[in-house]
Formats: structure tokens, sequence, C-alpha cells
């Protein structure tokens, strides 16, 4: 069986220029600095201190902090959404997944706009609220827009990995939890629940990987003022022009992504001993 | 399920799915508004269904989307797959290795990687275009592919290829009758989530494409200055066809049945299709690069022109304009310093010093543009480029606060620039969100020059900004603004002139006024690149664009004030009579161009702004 080793050579070579070598040159980028006409430029460890600065260590603090709440309410809202889901019958299951994830398909950005028109201070929700007798609420550029616009997005993300764990999972141990004189309560916490550890860890993931590392959906719901960790990067690279400060923040987002990831892996390696 | 708990949890589906589909369904209902607006209904209409297949730029980017997804998808999904095979054969050191490599762009942020893959583009003199797109594309959907595929492939029997092999199988033929047949439905997982992957993605594709090749996201969030219904009306299209395939796929299985006779010739004409769809793709990839005799390139800011006159150009001249958009001076800077080449640049004054300072521009040839006789004595000779040397001045205004009348009192205004710290108004401004402008607004306020390089100074206009933002709550807004005054969802907002004069003209209660402390005076201007490829079409170019009658129909599309003089008179007593903001103030002495800033001195600035905004 040999013969069908050398099929992941390309793929090999593909890998070491287009996926490390990138990562190599904004390593590179992150240790130096842009010297004068005789030394182009020298290395440095400038641009890492630069970031343990209060405000820079804030945006990061505010990206995490966004992050575990958008993640959570993923997590609130998608369960009891797989659980219901699952209860339908096998035809029904496809189609009401096959609904959650339809939207994925529409462009992010036009269901961004589609939201900011429904939340403006004179949009779509408020004037329904108005002719109803209401005051109206100001709803965008607020943690609440945000929130709104990252949980819609990444929702599926959560609902998905959950949705597979739970239909893979054997219905008689429900059964048989059932006949031993288990409670739906007890149920639950002690056979539903740590049988979808793996799907929602992978939910976990997905979802707190996607929101903490967005910059467009802040951008656009949250306005300027509100400065994520994604945010910081693009307005380095594209607006202020210091590539260097942008690679070193690059390299910290995706180092603390890495260690969330290990740690995640970790917690389901324990769950399976 | 039965009972109040089958009530109560179809109750929680259906608002599961309202929040889903919510936007979506607003995207549709406005798609058929007769009217621009995007938050009140006034009529039925398909008017916007023609705009969009009027739209070449549109129409373009969509052949760009899908055409993108689909090699992609078919790229990844063979790559990924034959990886898959071979995987599960590797020793397990190299086996790890390859899938931890592979875990990469799945799990780095996707901005990481959009960079990552910019700067090698960038390094190794990659025009960037519709290649390198594909490439980034192919870089982030085979991950998906391998990882939906490789765990099939994993739980297969290893005996099964072998057996194959023992009766007399080829290895091509075992691979392709026996492992892919059992694979399959992690392939068609794995391709169905790349062409996902690839149809939505904006990040990647924003960086690493170039030279006017846009997919659909790209246009999209150009479009932010004025958004039209055009795009409601695709994304419509794109649900009605998505709902219909998957209907399609849904509903195929039944189909197969009957069809199971003529199933080996339904195959058949299947690949063929794909071949005769590929072939086509082919052909069309060449057209997109182009054959035409005469190239300009011209980069400008977003909706900063009338697309009309770059086509009548290119059928008067027979050339072909590749046109290509930036949202800030100092996105554009980013993309010319990363090697990436124009030939005509459309900058504002501050930034053409720059540029050439940094010798970016050429000297302009002002004997081959006869129309500089049209250009208004206000708008000529100014401090960025003394004697017009390197510029052709194209449109020009300042930067006011345009406000509510129906909310905000006329005596307020007396307090100029500090009407923006007025408690009454607190959280009901608009600031906009760009370095220079607000630090424009914060030393004028204080009654200093603009152009400070006194750190005192510099740092006291930051306190104000500091202490404004905690006060007032401002909302730094970028070209929403424009919409969200137009909807009148705030009293005020620091605009340019241009985009004041398109919401007066769209919602009569607004109003502008630059305040008497004085504010930037700014002139954009079309300028030669160094490495200009055809330097005559360039001056052409800007001869045409300075004619009397394409000036006025710029002027009347953009709304920002004209630099041509009978352009300029025709719009102030007619189209805009009455809208102050489009004759800009020349009188006040107090009124400053932006001058050139050493880099420590720009650092120093975009240092302190970050953190205004991460505060």
């Amino acid at each position: 069986m040999k013969q069908f080793r050398r099929l992941a050579i390309p793929y090999c070579v593909w890998g070491i220029f287009l996926i490390l070598l990138p990562l190599l040159m904004i390593a590179f980028y992150a240790v130096t600095k842009e010297g004068n006409a005789v030394m182009t430029w020298y290395f440095t460890g400038e641009n890492f201190a630069k970031f343990l600065e209060a405000t820079y260590l804030s945006v990061i603090l505010k990206s995490f902090r966004l992050g575990l709440a958008c993640t959570l309410i993923c997590l609130l809202i998608a369960y009891p959404l797989a659980m219901i889901i699952i209860k339908f019958d096998e035809k029904w299951q496809t189609f009401l997944i096959m609904l959650v994830t339809i939207p994925e398909w529409i462009n992010l950005l036009l269901r961004t706009y589609a939201w900011m028109n429904l939340l403006a201070d004179n949009g779509i929700i408020n004037q329904m609220l108005q002719a109803l007798g209401l005051s109206p609420i100001t709803m965008m550029y607020t943690d609440f827009s945000v929130i709104l616009g990252l949980v819609c997005n990444f929702l599926p993300f959560m609902i998905i990995p959950i949705h597979t764990s739970l239909s893979k999972m054997d219905k008689s141990l429900i059964e048989a939890a059932h006949d031993l004189g288990a409670n739906e309560f007890q149920t639950f916490t002690k056979v539903i629940w740590k049988l979808s550890i793996p799907g929602v860890l992978n939910g976990i993931m997905m979802v707190f990987l996607l929101s903490i590392s967005t910059f467009v959906i802040p951008k656009l719901l949250g306005g300027g003022q509100y400065m994520l960790i994604g945010n910081l990067i693009e307005s380095q690279f594209i607006s202020v022009g210091d590539w260097n400060f942008g690679s070193a923040i690059s390299l910290i987002l995706a180092a603390i992504i890495l260690l969330f990831m290990h740690w995640m892996k970790k917690i389901d390696k324990d769950e399976k001993e | 399920m039965k009972g109040i708990k089958g009530v109560v949890s179809k109750f929680y589906v259906g608002i599961c799915l309202v929040f889903f589909y919510l936007p979506i369904l607003v995207t549709m209902i406005f798609s058929f508004n007769s009217s621009k607006s995007l938050t009140h209904f006034s009529g039925f209409s398909m008017r916007w269904y023609g705009e969009l297949m009027e739209n070449t730029e549109i129409m373009k980017a969509v052949y760009v989307s899908v055409t993108v997804a689909i090699l992609a998808t078919l790229i990844s999904t063979v790559l990924g797959t034959l990886t898959a095979i071979g995987l599960s054969r590797s020793k397990k050191v190299l086996k790890d290795a390859i899938l931890n490599m592979n875990n990469i762009p799945i799990l780095n942020p996707e901005i990481v990687t959009a960079i990552g893959l910019m700067i090698l583009f960038t390094s190794l003199g990659i025009r960037k275009g519709y290649f390198t797109m594909l490439m980034a594309h192919i870089v982030f959907c085979t991950p998906y592919v391998i990882t939906s595929v490789y765990p099939k492939v994993r739980n297969l029997d290893p005996n099964l290829a072998n057996a194959a092999m023992d009766l007399g199988a080829t290895p091509f033929q075992a691979l392709t009758k026996v492992i892919i047949p059992m694979i399959k439905e992690g392939i068609f997982a794995g391709a169905l989530l790349a062409f996902t992957m690839s149809f939505d993605d904006f990040v990647i594709s924003y960086f690493v494409s170039g030279n006017g090749v846009k997919n659909i996201s790209i246009i999209v969030y150009n479009m932010t200055k004025r958004i039209n219904p055009t795009i409601n009306a695709l994304s419509t299209i794109v649900i009605v066809v998505i709902v219909g395939v998957m209907v399609f796929v849904n509903f195929l299985p039944k189909i197969q049945k009957k069809l199971l006779k003529v199933s080996k010739a339904l195959k058949r004409a299947v690949a063929a299709g794909c071949v005769v769809i590929l072939a086509f793709l082919l052909v069309c990839c060449g057209n997109l690069s182009m054959g035409g005799t005469r190239i300009l390139k011209v980069y400008n800011a977003g909706e900063y022109i009338d697309l009309a006159l770059v086509e009548q150009f290119e059928k008067e001249y027979q050339c072909t304009v590749i046109y290509e958009t930036f949202e800030s001076n100092e996105m554009m800077y980013t993309k010319l310093s990363s090697g990436e080449t124009y030939d005509i640049l459309i900058p504002s004054d501050y930034m053409i010093e720059r540029l050439i300072k940094e010798e970016y521009l050429q000297p302009l040839d002002w004997d081959l543009i006869p129309n500089k006789k049209n250009l208004l004595p206000d708008v000529m000779n100014r401090s960025y480029d003394t004697g017009n040397r390197y510029s052709a001045p194209y449109f020009w205004g300042t930067v006011g606060i345009l406000y509510d009348t129906a909310k905000v009192d006329e005596k307020d205004l007396e307090d100029g620039w500090e009407l923006l710290c007025n408690p009454k108004y607190a959280g009901d401004i608009y600031m906009y969100d760009s370095e220079r402008d607000s630090f424009m607004v914060a030393l004028k306020a204080l009654g200093y020059s603009m152009n400070t390089t006194d750190q005192k100074e510099i740092e006291a206009a930051y306190q104000w900004l500091i202490e404004q933002r905690e006060t007032m709550d401002p909302i730094y807004a970028g070209d929403d603004v424009i919409d969200n005054m137009i909807s009148g969802n705030k009293a005020m907002a620091v605009i340019y002139s241009g985009d004041a004069c398109y919401i007066m003209s769209e919602n009569p209660d607004m109003n502008y006024f630059t305040p008497s402390e004085g504010t930037n005076i700014w002139y954009d201007a079309m300028v030669l690149t160094r490495d200009c490829s055809n330097v005559e079409l360039a001056h052409e170019f800007i001869n045409f664009m300075l004619d009397e009658k394409s000036a006025l129909a710029n002027t009347q599309e953009v709304g920002y004030s004209s630099t041509v003089d009978s352009a300029f008179e025709t719009m102030k007593n007619e189209d805009y009579k009455g809208v102050d903001a489009y004759v800009p103030d020349v009188e006040n002495e107090n009124n400053e161009i932006f001058g050139y800033q050493k880099p420590e001195i720009k650092q120093r600035y975009s240092e302190l702004w970050t953190k205004v905004k991460a505060q």
C-alpha cells in the first residue's frame, strides 16, 4: 500500500510555501523594525514591548470578554435548539439543519448591513416600536448590537457540532438511565450532557476562534470606537502602515488561540479518561 | 412530541429561525423598494433588478466570486482527497507533521492568514489579482477538505485496496473504483464546505486581491458610502438560487431512482457538462486578463466618480481602464508602498505632498492638458504642490458640522467646534473615524494650527479627544454616517462638505456649517505615478476629466464641489442652489490645508489616535 504514500507529497510542498512561509514572514516582520538607508532593518523586541502598554492590553481584554460572552450566548441558545431538533424525525432534522446553514451562504456583510438597518435609531425595529406607541431604544453602536451580530453569524458553528454529537448518541442509553430510576434532570446531567461534550467543545472552539479575531462586524455594528484585536491589526496594516507592530499583534493573537485550543483538547482528553 | 412541551419547543425553534432569517427577509423586501431607502418601504418595484443587470462592476464581481469558488473547490477537493489518502498510508511522524500544518489555516485567525499571504505575494513580486485570489482560496479551503475526508479514509479497511490490486486492479483503478466510492460522503461534505467558505470570503480576498479584481464581498464592503438596493437584489437572487439547489439536492435521490436506467448516460452527460463549464471558465479567465491595446490603471477613493464617464472615456479613446478604489489615503499609500502599480492616483493634498517628497510621482506636462483653462483659480497653486507641477485638482471642499435643524439650537452653533462638547447633545454625535480630521477638530477647537508639531499642543488635543469621548460618547463613524444622517439617526456629524451636499439634498432638515475657528480646506487631485506605463493616455484621462461637460456630470453624480469653473457655477446656481456646503469657504483666514508630516510626528499622531479609539 506504499504506492499511495506519494499522494501526500504535493500538499507537503504546497503547505511549506503557502502556509509555513507566510507565517515565517510575519514572524520576521514582528521581530524587526525599519531602519535607515544604511541598515534597512534591524532586529528588535520593541514591537512586542509596545503591546504591553495599558491601552493595547485593554484591547485584548475587551476582545477576550466579547469572545467569551459571544461563545457563552451561542452555547446557551444552541444547546436547547440542538436538543429539540434531535427529537424530530430524520426528514425534519435534515430540513431544520439545512435551514440553519442556508444563512451562512448569504454574504456576511450583507446580513450585517441588514442588521444595521434593523437596529438604527430610526431603523425598522424602532419604527415598529413607535407605531406601537413605545419609546425608541438606542441599539446601534453598543455592546448589544455587536454581540447580536456576532451571535447571529456564528450560531450555526455551535448548533451543528452539538447536533452531530447528540445524533451519534445511542438512544438506548437514555432509556437505560430512565429504567435505572434517573429523572429527566439526572438523565441530562449524567448521560446526555456527558456524551455531548466533544460536540460542545468543538462548537466552543469554532465560535471563540471566529469571534475573537473578527474585525468587520464590530467595525460596522460597533463603530470606529469599538476597537478589538482584529481591528487593531487591520488598522496597523491598512491605515497606520506599521506592518512590524501589526505582525507582532498577529503573532500574539495566533499564540493565544493556539494555547486556547491546546487547553480545550486537554479538557477533551481528560473527559474521555 | 406532545402537549405544552411540544408547543414550547416548536416556539423556540421558530424564534431562532426568525433570528436567523430576519436580516435576510429585510434584505429581500427592500430589494423591491421603489425608492433608495433601506429603512422606509415606499412601494413595490423591480427597478433595482434592472440596475443590477446594467451594473457591469457587480456583474464582473459575481463572475469572479462564482468562478473562484468553483475552481477553488475543484482544486482543493482533488488536492485534499489525494493528500488524505496519502496520509493514511504515511509514517506517523510525517502524518502528524502534515496534519498539524494543515490545522494552521483553520486555527489561525483569518486576518493573520490574509496578512501572511499578502506579505508573501508582495515580497515575491507576484501581481495581485485573480490568480492570487484563487491561490489564497485554495490555501484556506484545502484544510477543510482534508479534515472532512481524512477520518473517512482512516476508517477504511486497508485490505480493501490490497484485495482489489491482488485481483488485478492497477493502483489507479483501486483508487477510483474502490477507495474513492467509499469515502465519497466525506469528499462531498468537504467540497460543500470549501465552496461555502470560498463564496462568502471577504477578509482574505480583501487583502490578497488587486488590479481591479473584486469579488462580491469586496464590492459590498466598498459600497458603504451609498448602499443602494441593487446589492439587495443580487443577494435575493443568490438566496433563491441556493434554496433552489438545496431543494433539488434533497429531491435528487427520488429523481435518481427514476433515472436509474439511464444513469450511465446521465453520468456521462454530467461529466461532459463539467468539462464544458471548465473549458468555458478557462476561456473567460483568459478574457478577464484582457487583450485590450491601451490600459490605464486609475486608483481613486470609493464612490468618487461617475462611472459612466469611465466607460465614455474607454470608448472615445479606445482603451481599457482598470478602475480601483480605496477607503482612505493611508490605505492607498499602503497598497502603493507594498508594490502595487498604478498610472493615475487621486489622493488628497497632504498625501500628494508626501508622495512628491518620497518620489512616487512624475511631473505633469500641462501642454497636454488644454482643459487647464477650465480650472477655478481658487484651487490652483496651493501649498501642497505650488505651481501644480504634479497635480491636477479634481474635487475640493471643507470639513464641517452637519446638524439637524429640528434638534440643534441655532444659538449653540456660535460655540464652533466646542459644539461637539455641548452636553445637551451627548450621545447624539458622529465623529469621523479619521486620524487627521479628528485631530484637526481638536486642535482647531483649542485654537492651534492643525499642522502643529508642538508636542504640548498635540498632547492637549489628545486630552480634548479623550475628554470628548468620555463626556459625549460619540460614534466614530466611517462612510455609514451618510446613510445614518439621511435617516436622521443623530443630531450632528463631523463630515466632508461634499457628503453634506448629498445628505442635504436627500434630507432637507439638515444644515451644514464650518466653525469660525477654522477648518481643513482640502483638495483632491489627479497625479501621475513614477511608473506610469502610458503617459500620453494618462494625460488624456486628466484632460477628459477636466472637460466642462464631464466635470459637470461628475459633480452632479458625486455631490462634491467641482474644480472646473463652469461646472462649479452651474451647480452653485442651479442643482445645489442654497446648499452652502457646496461652496467652500475661502474667506476664513483660519482655514488651513493639511501639510506633510514627518514620520516621527505621523507615528505620534497614529499612536494617540489608536489610543483614543481603544480607550
